[in-house]
């Protein structure tokens, strides 16, 4: 059986070589991702810079002793943007692979209906389609896998001083990375062809002499109800997880719509048909033939249009569900910060001094950015803190606590945000183990829950005294001023050096912020987005490849080439609408349940939607649909009319 | 024309036929209602028969050929080949008996176009799991009159010929029945001529069994008995027609 899955592998050229190229660039990704780990792992900043802690043990976690990397050559931010990045290219891999090998599947109903006729067993045939996929990713991982390691150095060099990683980093050894990106191909491809297989397996003998290789179009309950539970399972995820900040949403905005994108393919041979006809209703009205073909092609087989559809809704979703959700994090985050602040006017970086002693200021709140590691059960993690003067602090912003008292903020306690407190199930009166940056252990008492205020206050407060104790070169980074009664704030405003009103200074903490997430989706959907495009190009390729007896028929019917080719255009913009149609829905509901989950509690909260950056992911995803469809076709029509031309000449 | 009177032999053992067709019927459930596809057939197939089926377009003809095969399920009724009821037979034990027992020809010639001509021959054995002797595998090509062509792919041969190594592949495995629907559909006719005789060589020299749906009468004239199918039911026989006869037997069911 392997050595006829081999001799069909290079019969199929043009459909494997879809799949290869598909996870030899998802192997080159996920490689890329493992080596640049592997480097930051293997990274060795100065001794200095650790704090040694062990972890508190819980009921079947023992105590452990952990270094946690302090300062400026921290390489954590990288090591998580790669697992996400691995995960995206990971998950769209999958994907592609699972349509790709689906297709092959649909497309060659008939040849595999001819060896069960002949006697191969549905087993040997589900057999055939594994080893077929197994010889493609084989040949794709090993690929993949050598293209990263020349990659590599390129990478580290990029990454080594950047944002991320303020480091020098060095290739550390391929062989471990490489070799998990190559399994984790090969494991995905099985995976993906898995499916395919089953559905290889069913056909039946009587298929091969059907002249059409049309799908039957049921599919089966279990599917229905799998989709179902994953869409309403997602949407109960978002539901519940309810982010409130940008940091938390990132995550959450990247994997539900993965989630749905399962459960949208797995009732695909429902939805797709629907979508299509309701796409196709203008073209059916407008044009003469072409449309009304197109619509038929696509109507009737609806798995080899969902197949087609696939990458564009994957990454039409992920992508547009991401940049939504952040811009939508921005927002809420400039809300929570308008309703936070009470001072009207911010010195960034200045002296708490000098500006206490300006005529007409009132109260100057110089709160002091201090680190400690906090220590929990199974991990010890490096948080940011503030040092306060509760009395100054909660007049220049609002601190009011939903439960506890600021005023006892004295002494070895703090005040956790409520997010925090959410996460670590604190409570007023729990003890927090921490260790400041001078190495001495300290157990927090929690006196109070505060409201969130990302950009104003760090999720830890503590009092200022004890923060000057353990950092005492630590100086404000801002402050916040109240003027004196009866005196102009913006005539304060000019009077004081560097100094800035409330609002220009919100304005400029939520630009920085978007700023920041714009970086962060660069570097994440970066490499999803080209590969996608690759998988997109790849699969429209595949698919007009093959209709070349459909087109030599169509030819001799008497379908002049231009039809054929508005047929082929309206077809794979129908199969592009109907994907970035499901995208666009995928993107309202990650984007509609993140916002409400992250306003709550807040008015009057900005609407800020990226139409630019959404608008030009449809039509980039639109234009390499058609693209990749059209030329081909183009192609195919050209062999195609030199040869009827022979056949009408005889 | 005589009508068929079924007669079941008395002595099982000694002839007891190839394949039976016992009150089979079909019905295709569409949205406009049901549609009767075949309403009740019993034939046997003696051992060692070249039996040709005839009948206008939608007579059922290629349906009989399916649920015969085991391809289809027939509604009700029973399909006894080689003295197994393929009713009940899960999907591995039919596909088993059908790459042992049954041999498949068709109007496209269904040849994997990847395989070369010796190769697509071996596949059936292959499937088996036993490793084909390349001498069956050049003599059933050497009989069928391609000794010279093993290492071509399908693509490089003629309609006939492509025919023609379809025949060796369902020789390979010395099947008892062969099932050939339209075999020469598609063929000229010099090339028809060597598909049918190969066909009826598979009768005289080794005994196999062949079921022939045709609408050829020429080719219908190398079965030594031509079974009309009209509506769902066998309409009657014509024994060692002349391709004239059956012509005109043809154009009397259609009238």
């Amino acid at each position: 059986m392997f050595q006829l899955s081999r001799q069909t592998v290079s019969r199929h050229k043009a459909l494997y070589v879809g799949s290869f190229v598909a996870l030899a660039f998802g192997v080159f990704m996920l490689g890329l991702a493992a080596t640049a780990t592997a480097a930051t792992i293997a990274y060795r900043g100065p001794l200095g810079a650790v704090v040694k802690v062990t972890t508190l043990g819980g009921q079947d976690t023992p105590p452990q002793r952990v270094s946690i990397r302090t300062g400026a050559e921290d390489v954590s931010g990288l090591q998580t943007v790669l697992s996400m990045v691995g995960s995206i290219c990971g998950f769209i891999t999958i994907f592609v692979i699972a349509s790709t090998f689906a297709f092959a599947v649909a497309s060659r109903r008939r040849e595999l209906g001819l060896l069960r006729l002949i006697g191969a067993t549905p087993q040997q045939i589900r057999r055939m389609i594994l080893g077929e996929a197994l010889v493609v990713a084989v040949v794709a991982a090993l690929t993949g896998a050598f293209f990263a390691h020349l990659a590599t150095p390129l990478l580290l060099a990029k990454a080594s001083y950047s944002e991320l990683a303020p480091v020098k980093l060095e290739p550390a050894s391929p062989w471990l990375p490489l070799s998990i990106a190559m399994a984790v191909g090969l494991m995905v491809a099985l995976l993906g062809a898995h499916a395919a297989a089953r559905r290889a397996g069913r056909i039946a003998p009587i298929d091969a002499l059907r002249e059409a290789a049309l799908e039957p179009p049921r599919i089966g309950p279990v599917r229905v109800v799998f989709g179902v539970l994953f869409l309403v399972g997602s949407i109960a995820l978002l539901a519940l997880i309810r982010p409130s900040s940008g940091e938390a949403a990132m995550p959450l905005a990247m994997f539900t719509p993965m989630l749905l994108v399962i459960g949208l393919t797995l009732i695909a041979p429902i939805v797709v048909p629907v979508l299509g006809r309701l796409w196709a209703a203008p073209l059916v009205a407008w044009t003469h033939v072409s449309g009304r073909l197109a619509r038929s092609n696509i109507v009737a087989a609806p798995r080899r249009s969902a197949s087609l559809a696939a990458p564009i809704l994957t990454i039409s979703a992920i992508a547009g569900s991401m940049v939504l959700s952040l811009s939508f994090a921005a927002d809420s985050e400039a809300a929570s910060l308008r309703d936070t602040m009470i001072a009207p006017i911010v010195v960034p970086g200045g002296s708490a001094e000098r500006v206490a002693a300006t005529p007409g200021v009132a109260v100057v709140d110089a709160g002091l950015p201090v680190q400690f590691v906090r220590i929990s059960t199974d991990y010890a993690e490096l948080e940011s803190a503030e040092g306060i003067d509760p009395a100054v602090a909660t007049r220049t912003r609002d601190l009011t606590p939903s439960k506890g008292d600021l005023s006892r903020l004295t002494g070895n306690t703090v005040a956790v945000s409520k997010e925090m407190a959410g996460f670590e199930r604190y409570r007023v009166g729990s003890k927090i183990p921490v260790t400041f940056l001078d190495k001495t252990e300290v157990k927090l008492t929690v006196v109070a829950i505060v409201p969130d205020a990302f950009g104003l206050n760090p999720s830890f407060l503590v009092p200022a005294d004890l923060a000057r104790k353990h950092a005492p070169a630590a100086q404000p980074e801002r402050l916040f001023v109240l003027p004196a009664a009866g005196v102009d704030a913006a005539e304060l405003t000019g009077r004081i050096d560097g100094a800035v009103s409330a609002r220009a200074w919100e304005a400029a903490q939520a630009d920085g912020l978007r700023k920041g997430n714009e970086f962060g989706l660069i570097l994440l959907l970066g490499p999803a987005a080209l590969y996608s495009a690759i998988a997109i190009a790849n699969t429209l390729l595949m698919g007009s490849l093959q209709r070349r007896q459909e087109f030599t028929t169509s030819r001799l019917l008497g379908a002049t080439p231009s039809q054929l080719r508005r047929m082929v255009l309206w077809e794979s913009a129908l199969v592009g609408a109907t994907a970035l149609s499901q995208g666009a829905a995928i993107t309202v509901t990650v984007g509609a349940l993140v916002r409400y989950a992250m306003t709550a509690g807040l008015s009057d909260v900005p609407i800020t939607i990226p139409w630019g950056v959404l608008l030009g992911i449809g039509g980039v995803c639109l234009t390499l649909a058609v693209g990749s469809a059209l030329a081909p076709a183009s192609y195919i029509l050209r062999v195609v009319n030199r040869e009827t031309a022979v056949h009408q000449g005889q | 024309m005589t009508a068929i009177a079924p007669s079941y032999p008395s002595t099982p053992q000694a002839s007891a036929p190839a394949l039976v067709l016992d009150g089979i019927t079909k019905t295709y459930r569409s949205k406009a209602g049901g549609v009767d596809a075949l309403r009740g057939v019993t034939y046997h197939f003696p051992r060692g028969s070249f039996t040709a089926v005839m009948g206008p377009s939608g007579s059922g003809k290629s349906t009989l050929l399916q649920c015969a095969a085991g391809l289809d399920q027939p509604s009700t009724g029973a399909v006894v080949l080689g003295g197994v009821n393929l009713r009940g037979l899960g999907e591995v034990a039919l596909t088993k008996l059908r790459r042992e027992e049954m041999g498949f020809v068709f109007q496209a010639y269904n040849l994997l176009p990847s395989l070369t001509v010796f190769d697509n021959v071996a596949l059936p054995l292959r499937l088996t799991g036993k490793r084909p002797n390349r001498n069956d595998v050049l003599g059933v090509l050497e009989q069928v009159g391609l000794g010279d062509k093993a290492k071509r792919r399908p693509a490089e041969l003629s309609g006939g010929q492509q025919q023609r190594v379809a025949i060796a592949r369902a020789l390979i495995t010395r099947p008892s029945v062969f099932f050939a629907d339209e075999p020469t559909g598609a063929l000229d006719s010099n090339s028809s001529r060597q598909v049918l005789a190969l066909l009826r060589e598979a009768t005289d020299r080794a005994g196999q069994t062949v079921v022939m749906v045709t609408h050829d009468p020429v080719a219908a004239a190398y079965a030594e008995r031509v079974l009309f199918l009209s509506d769902g039911l066998i309409a009657g026989h014509l024994d060692r027609g002349t391709p004239g006869q059956i012509a005109a037997a043809m154009s009397d069911l259609e009238r």
